[in-house]
């Protein structure tokens, strides 16, 4: 009995889905940020140099706290509709299932285990995370091959290890690894000299340049020795949120494609150049009810936060104090690894 | 049957058997409850991960290592450098120590106090913040372009000090040590029997190690390669010569100094307890200063400060852990990578256990034997 009620339901549920064609409701995740008013999204405990800084008056800013804001405004239709909640490393995928974020932006690979055990679905990648190296600049050393018989400083029991081995020994690169286990102790012998380079996530060595007592001194080489793709990670089971966040990241890659900017959008939607920046900003119906968003949605994104590009410029790049060389996470067009989807 | 459990022996046996019974059943239920435990959290368990290559290198290792290298070969290098250090700590801390502990009971004002001002500060100083102090001077040397000559043969830099190196192996090395105790053990036998040829023993002694010398020399180089190689500057590092790391040196100096504050509180310790009237004893039977102190002093003090000193020694030993701390890769900082890159915790924790134990037993047995050697030997009480 109750196998029939329940089947007669499922019916009636997929005869529903099915008469509504392509226009989407607003999913569930998204329903309840439009009730609340305000995007609950990932912060730091304390800052991560770059990514989510927070300063004495409780300001919270950086390239993920950028992609929050792009998203609430997005979703809300203003940047400041948006609550940062500080959350540590451990506490991040505990917190999205529980509630108490709605999103997870927060430089985190997109792995398999997280995947499939931890009940999340991630988006595309928004920042390719690569493992570099970070050296004096007296070296002069353009690449790793420049660094035959030099220390390079790592941390004890990481990934890195391999990765430098792997790395190094696949090009006949001979190196002398010096580990340590703190980070504190890793950085004073780079800052010191005992060591030539530092190998590391590349996120990392910015902050550690940055710290450094004579910043100028060192230099992130664009060399690439690993990569890992980091994802905003959602709960499992929302497919519109997921869109939203997929198209959100796409919008801002498609923005920089095109040459929009913070400071030419509104020019720019004046007079379209062609029928999909007419769509992306807006100006042609279409690009907000099939995500249950508003059409001009992506015109507000790229009004508040700007371009990708620049989003990476001013929080982690060239414009900011990190230096972190934009590599692979260029757009394909200027041999990164980032592109815009399809919008039709 | 009963009856036997009336004799106060076999109750004494029954209560040893079950205290050995209930120990050792401990300690297997907390080995079967580990394993199901990694059992159930799909943890693979065993030793079988020492035949697999680490994936990482060390920077500095007695043998041939490297991240092709297995765990097995890897331990046994960490093993070696916490040998090395270690035992080139305890040498020298004793000879520090003996020097501090002669300085602080001479009667000379300037050298008591110079004693007692060492003793109090390298003594109260927690040891890794004194292994910090060292390794922050050494690292803040010149780097290597701009690196301070010695002589024109050596270097000191931020990367350690180079010295021109003899094209020996560190078998040859050991063997050549091991050699030349040998010998010197023979003479000190040969010359102290009293006999006819004891005169000759230290001439003998000298062309034997000499012989031994000249014949690693021969037969454990490399055909072709220069006898003596001079450091020079390639690119970012010294090619050539012999190199000694800051990250060993540092860690040298802290347990040289350190131990050397504790052992010298030792050896102070043991002269002071010798008693006044043995000596006025040995001065009333007309010896010399000398000879006081060669056959009633020394003696006496020698065997007052041995216990102390075999626990100072062992403690030492372990101290040799804090070169994790400074990047020198000891059996510990080599044990702890070694659990984040394989997992295998708990083996790997045994592996170290096992490591500090077999180390420290062995120190414990050494100055056990040296002790029963003398310790004075009266029988009738």
């Amino acid at each position: 009995m109750t196998r029939k009620i329940s089947s007669l339901l499922c019916s009636a549920a997929l005869a529903v889905g099915l008469a509504s064609p392509g226009l989407a409701d607003s999913g569930e995740t998204v329903a309840t940020i439009k009730e609340r008013g305000s995007l609950l999204c990932t912060g730091h405990n304390g800052s991560y140099l770059g990514f989510a800084e927070v300063d004495d008056k409780g300001k919270w800013t950086g390239f993920d706290i950028e992609f929050c804001k792009a998203l609430a405004t997005a979703i809300l239709g203003s940047p400041d509709k948006l609550q940062i909640i500080p959350v540590s490393w451990a506490q991040r995928f505990p917190a999205l299932q529980s509630g108490d974020i709605d999103v997870i932006i927060k430089v985190t690979g997109w792995t398999m285990s997280r995947d499939t055990e931890l009940g999340l679905q991630f988006s595309r990648p928004y920042f390719i995370g690569p493992t570099n190296i970070l050296v004096r600049k007296e070296l002069e050393a353009e690449t790793s091959a420049d660094l035959e018989g030099g220390v390079f400083c790592i941390n004890a029991g990481t990934s890195i290890e391999r990765i430098v081995a792997d790395y190094m020994g696949a090009r006949g690169i001979e190196y002398e690894a010096l580990n340590f286990e703190k980070g504190e102790e890793l950085r004073s012998a780079l800052y010191a000299g005992r060591c030539d380079a530092l190998a590391g996530f590349g996120p990392f060595l910015a902050a550690t340049r940055f710290n450094a007592p004579n910043p100028d001194d060192f230099v992130i080489m664009d060399e690439v020795l690993a990569l890992e793709p980091e994802s905003i990670a959602a709960r499992q089971g929302d497919d519109n949120f997921i869109d939203v966040i997929n198209w959100m990241v796409s919008a801002l890659l498609m923005a920089e494609e095109n040459g929009i900017t913070q400071a030419n959008v509104d020019e720019v939607r004046a007079n379209p150049p062609s029928a999909s920046v007419e769509r992306l900003l807006g100006a042609s119906p279409g690009m907000g009810e099939r995500l249950g968003l508003s059409d001009d949605w992506a015109y507000n994104v790229i009004k508040a936060v700007g371009n990708y590009g620049e989003i990476y410029e001013r929080t982690v790049g060239e414009q900011s104090a990190y230096k972190l060389p934009r590599g692979k996470n260029h757009l394909w067009l200027n041999g990164g690894l980032l592109y815009a989807l399809v919008l039709d | 049957m009963l009856g036997i459990l009336r004799t106060h022996k076999a109750r004494a046996w029954l209560y040893q058997g079950l205290a050995l019974a209930a120990t050792l059943g401990l300690a297997l239920s907390f080995v079967l409850i580990a394993r199901q435990n990694l059992l159930d959290q799909g943890i693979a368990t065993g030793f079988g991960f020492l035949e697999r290559s680490t994936g990482w290198p060390i920077n500095f290792a007695l043998i041939e290592v490297s991240d092709r290298s297995p765990y097995w070969r890897m331990l046994t290098a960490g093993l070696l450098n916490t040998l090395l250090v270690g035992l080139l700590g305890l040498a020298s801390a004793t000879l520090v120590g003996v020097a501090i502990g002669l300085i602080r009971i001479s009667s000379n004002l300037v050298l008591n106090v110079i004693g007692t001002t060492y003793v109090e500060i390298f003594r109260n100083v927690p040891l890794i913040l004194q292994a910090f102090f060292w390794y922050a001077i050494l690292t803040h040397l010149p780097s290597p372009r701009r690196a301070i000559p010695l002589m024109d043969i050596g270097f000191l830099s931020n990367r350690g000090l180079v010295l021109p190196a003899l094209d020996i192996s560190a078998a040859d090395v050991f063997l050549f040590a091991a050699g030349t105790a040998l010998i010197l053990y023979g003479a000190a036998r040969l010359g102290g029997a009293g006999t006819r040829a004891s005169r000759w023993a230290w001439p003998l002694a000298l062309a034997a190690l000499a012989a031994l010398f000249v014949l690693l020399l021969l037969t454990g180089r490399t055909p072709e390669a220069p006898l003596l190689t001079l450091p020079e500057l390639r690119g970012l590092r010294f090619v050539g010569g012999f190199e000694i790391k800051p990250e060993f040196t540092a860690l040298l100096i802290a347990i040289t100094v350190f131990g050397g504050a504790y052992i010298g509180e030792i050896v102070r310790g043991g002269f002071l307890s010798v008693d006044k009237g043995r000596i006025e004893a040995a001065r009333a039977l007309g010896l010399k200063g000398f000879q006081i102190n060669r056959f009633v002093r020394i003696p006496l003090a020698l065997r007052a400060m041995l216990p102390a000193l075999a626990n100072q020694y062992v403690w030492l030993m372990k101290a040799t852990t804090i070169g994790i701390a400074i990047g020198f890769p000891d059996y510990f900082m080599v044990v702890s990578t070694s659990i984040n890159q394989s997992g295998q915790t708990m083996e790997l924790m045994a592996l170290l256990m096992g490591g500090f134990l077999l180390v420290n037993y062995g120190i414990g047995f050494v100055m056990n034997r040296v002790n029963a050697r003398l310790a004075i030997k009266d029988r009738a009480g």
